[in-house]
């Protein structure tokens, strides 16, 4: 067997008759003869010749030369062209091969016997005859038998026939060498000139050059002073292909997936890469010649990736969690293929080759794929889930897009009912004189629809859906179908190809949320919505903040509203001061101005402190400080004497029976307290970390200007009634104790507990109430807030919540 | 800035500016589709009702509550 299918010698050749028609229409043949492409498949129908021999694992190198005479020159080291006689023709084998058109050892892969090549590739499959046709002149050399041989042909016409040119041991190969025939140089030629581009013939000699891993191509050109030389050789075969496709692409996989095998004789091999881009390359060849219009090779392809993909997709549970439908397409997007098939006499729609018909080839790769990229998705679930989750973004934007398109242009009877249920809208048509308030929660969305101004003041109430994430831990989000309302309530579309800011009803859209932690969560999700997806609404000035009260203070029949805490302290602190008098331990008297001062000092002294973490203890913390023990450099100068300062100085505010403080030196140069308290120790630690912090040194500078004021036991006393007062704490808190005398001080938690008349008054009535307008600076800080609270790891988040919750609150104070 | 999505950094100045605050077409619609998802989620304090329980009972000076 292997004998007869190895046979190459004049038997093999078959004859099929009529070259002449190639000279009269090249073009069937070659290519168009005027724009270069017939003129360079001239020199690939001679290379694909090597690329057989090669092929058929008796060949490893080919060399391509463009000689300064124009005339190009293909070698290869193959077994050389039979020179024996061939029985039909009478002529020597190699002369019919360049002579006969359809003459090759190609013709016979149906026929089991004399099998010369199993498949091969050829651009036209018209052979080297044509390549001889339309040359003015072409030289064969055959090395074969330890013997060199010479022929030469001219316009096609043998006009010296094969002869021994003498020995040549151990040598084995074919050159041809030819000057293609050109109208510059005869009035009958065929091209319209000579001129080779190095750069087309490297990047389609490359190509074979992966696509047949192993064989070695070289290329020369003599023509320029400087000779061109390049060398093609790549182990890796179509792997490295992509690799080369997307060398300038980010790649989100490490190496390409590579799968090769063979089914009902086609011989399938395949790279596959992702990168970070959208495009798809996926590039399909038949033995080495590439089908722009892909064909049953692609088709195979691209079933099995979808349904590998979706696979993997459900197997892994990724598909349920995303809850979204991918197609081929979100599949391909970002990937680089190189598709390889051989196939015995493949058959095409066309000359050209650009699309394959064969049936059998897409089961073949159909199965292969299916069967090597499932194994590579279970034994690689990193990278594929890196891959799928890459498809499901690709799935999202497009279902985005499409979701996008449908709610801005959604005008169903049933939509705009179920809105006209939620909207309450204002009669006013003109939008520069409309609002909306966008409320949330419904019980506030009834008092302020109550309260408003039909005229000019819509209300949309948003409530924000609550999910038990898990035990204890609960999430709140706007919901699709609230995110829709407000779409279709501000009029303008939705989506970068939809919406349109001249389509928005109102020019004053009002984010009106409680004053808690809650409330600001929900203002920052919609912050960052409108900043992200209608920035231009923020541009143009249209959003605003508005500022409910947090706090009611009644005294008698007059009325306050406040609307934070610092604006309540401020409050109180104004009715504690009145005929209130700080009795200092000295003796000396604050009151009025000079009081006041001391109390700004205390609200300055008690921000630094709450900036500390929270496992410090603040009376520790406050007195250390009044102490001096955080004074620039007084822990490195004398750390023994500053741990029997604070020591002293907390001795002196305890209470008689409660002294004894000791202070010592810890091993990282921090400070040890520690008291015997009804037989028990009470141990407090300052280490060497918080003793040189950038916390301590703002805290010794915004006690050391009041220190005098507390340097013994002072007294607060307003209308006989007396406080200690042991640092700038207790200040605070006696002086807003006695604030608060003879007030009625009503919190509110929500703005569902404002009546109609109430929220009228302080946060719709255009002369009361304090819009903020948001600005983009503004909102690009809550984007940040945003993303540091949707942060995928839970306990970092949980730190920032804690951390961060006063600057959420306060974001618009 | 950079691209709230893919974290790129947004076109260079003088492109008109057509997706910000992203990059991209693309990086835009992901993000619309997560807020039509449902997957962009704040931390809610537990329950309303649970609100009770956590706030000060009326006799306490509400001033004390740490601001």
């Amino acid at each position: 067997m292997a004998e007869t299918t190895e046979s190459y010698g004049a038997s093999a050749i078959k004859v099929l008759k009529g070259l002449d028609a190639v000279r009269k229409r090249p073009g069937m043949y070659i290519g168009d003869t005027d724009d270069g492409s017939g003129l360079h498949h001239m020199v690939y129908e001679v290379v694909d010749n090597g690329i057989d021999e090669a092929l058929a694992g008796h060949a490893t190198e080919v060399v391509v030369k463009i000689h300064a005479d124009s005339s190009v020159s293909v070698r290869d080291n193959g077994r050389g062209i039979p020179v024996d006689i061939h029985e039909e023709e009478g002529v020597s084998a190699a002369e019919v091969i360049m002579t006969q058109l359809h003459a090759g050892g190609k013709f016979n892969n149906t026929d089991d016997s004399g099998n010369a090549y199993k498949v091969s590739g050829g651009l036209h499959g018209v052979g080297v005859s044509v390549v001889n046709a339309l040359s003015e002149w072409l030289e064969l050399t055959v090395w074969r038998n330890d013997t060199e041989y010479r022929a030469r042909f001219e316009f096609g016409d043998c006009v010296t026939h094969v002869y021994p040119v003498g020995p040549a041991p151990g040598r084995k190969g074919t050159e041809v060498r030819f000057l293609a025939s050109a109208k510059t140089n005869r009035a009958d030629g065929t091209f319209s000139n000579l001129e080779y581009q190095f750069k087309t013939l490297e990047t389609r000699l490359r190509e074979l050059a992966f696509l047949n891993s192993g064989v070695r191509i070289v290329i020369e050109d003599e023509r320029p002073a400087e000779p061109l030389h390049t060398e093609l050789y790549y182990d890796g075969g179509v792997r490295e292909f992509v690799k080369y496709l997307d060398r300038s692409k980010t790649s989100i996989m490490a190496e390409p997936i590579y799968m090769t095998g063979e089914r009902g004789g086609i011989g399938v091999e395949v790279a596959m890469w992702w990168n970070d881009s959208y495009h798809e390359n996926v590039l399909p060849f038949t033995n080495n010649i590439p089908q722009r219009d892909g064909g049953t090779h692609m088709a195979g392809f691209r079933g099995a990736l979808t349904r590998t993909i979706n696979a993997y997709a459900q197997s892994s549970g990724i598909a349920k969690k995303e809850k979204v439908d991918f197609t081929g397409d979100d599949a391909r997007e970002g990937l680089t293929c190189v598709l390889s098939v051989k196939v015995p006499d493949p058959k095409f729609s066309s000359q050209t080759k650009d699309k394959l018909v064969s049936s059998e080839v897409r089961p073949a790769v159909e199965n292969l794929v299916n069967e090597k990229l499932g194994e590579w998705f279970e034994e690689n679930p990193q990278q594929a889930r890196i891959i799928v989750g890459k498809i499901i973004e690709a799935a999202l934007a497009r279902e985005a897009a499409r979701k996008a398109r449908d709610l801005t242009r959604r005008k169903t009877a049933m939509d705009v009912n179920f809105l006209a249920g939620k909207l309450k809208d204002c009669t006013e048509k003109d939008p520069s004189k409309s609002e909306i308030f966008l409320v949330e929660g419904d019980s506030a969305g009834g008092s302020a629809q109550t309260g408003r101004d039909r005229k000019n003041q819509a209300i949309l109430p948003l409530k924000g859906k609550i999910l038990n994430v898990e035990r204890a831990r609960f999430d709140k989000m706007l919901g699709s179908q609230e995110i829709g309302n407000l779409v279709m309530a501000l009029g303008t579309g939705i989506g970068r190809d939809e919406f349109d800011i001249k389509k928005l009803r109102y020019h004053k859209v009002v984010i009106m949320t409680d004053a808690d932690v809650d409330g600001a969560h929900i203002r920052t999700l919609l912050l960052t919505f409108f900043f992200r997806q209608m920035p231009a609404l923020i541009e143009g000035g249209y959003l605003y903040i508005a500022q409910p009260p947090l706090y009611k203070v009644a005294r008698g029949k007059s009325e306050v509203y406040l609307k934070d805490q610092a604006s309540l302290d401020e409050y109180l602190i104004e009715q504690g001061v009145e005929g209130a008098v700080l009795r200092l331990a000295s003796g000396e008297e604050l009151a009025g101005a000079d009081l006041l001062r001391v109390i700004e000092g205390a609200r300055a002294f008690r921000r630094v402190l709450d900036a500390f973490p929270t496992h410090y203890p603040r009376p520790i913390l406050e007195q250390a400080a009044l102490a001096g023990a955080f004074e620039p450099g007084s822990a490195d100068a004398d750390l023994a004497r500053v741990a029997a300062q604070v020591a002293q100085r907390l001795d002196l505010v305890a209470p008689e029976f409660e002294k004894g403080w000791q202070g010592r030196i810890t091993q990282d140069h921090g400070i040890r307290l520690s008291r015997i308290l009804r037989g028990v120790e009470e141990l407090r630690t300052l280490d060497g970390a918080v003793l040189r912090s950038g916390e301590a040194r703002r805290l010794a500078s915004v006690s050391s200007p009041h220190k005098e004021v507390y340097s013994g036991v002072a007294r607060l006393v307003r209308k006989e009634r007396e406080n200690l007062v042991h640092g700038p704490l207790d200040l605070l808190k006696a002086i807003l104790t006695e604030g608060e005398k003879g007030l009625t001080l009503q919190r509110y938690k929500g703005l569902g507990e404002m009546n109609p008349e109430q929220l009228w008054e302080t946060t719709l009535d255009p002369d009361a109430r304090v819009l903020l307008q948001v600005k983009v600076d503004d909102v690009a800080e809550a984007d940040d807030i945003f993303t540091k609270l949707m942060g995928d790891v839970v306990e970092p988040r949980r730190e920032f919540i804690q951390a961060n919750a006063l600057s959420v609150e306060n974001l618009d104070a | 800035m950079s691209c709230p999505i893919c974290g790129k950094a947004a076109p260079p100045e003088g492109q008109p500016p057509k997706y910000r605050p992203f990059c991209s077409k693309r990086c835009a619609d992901i993000d619309l589709g997560r807020w039509l998802n449902e997957d962009y989620r704040v931390p809610a304090q537990a329950e309303d009702d649970s609100a009770e329980v956590d706030s000060p009972d009326p006799g306490q000076n509400p001033a004390r509550r740490p601001i």
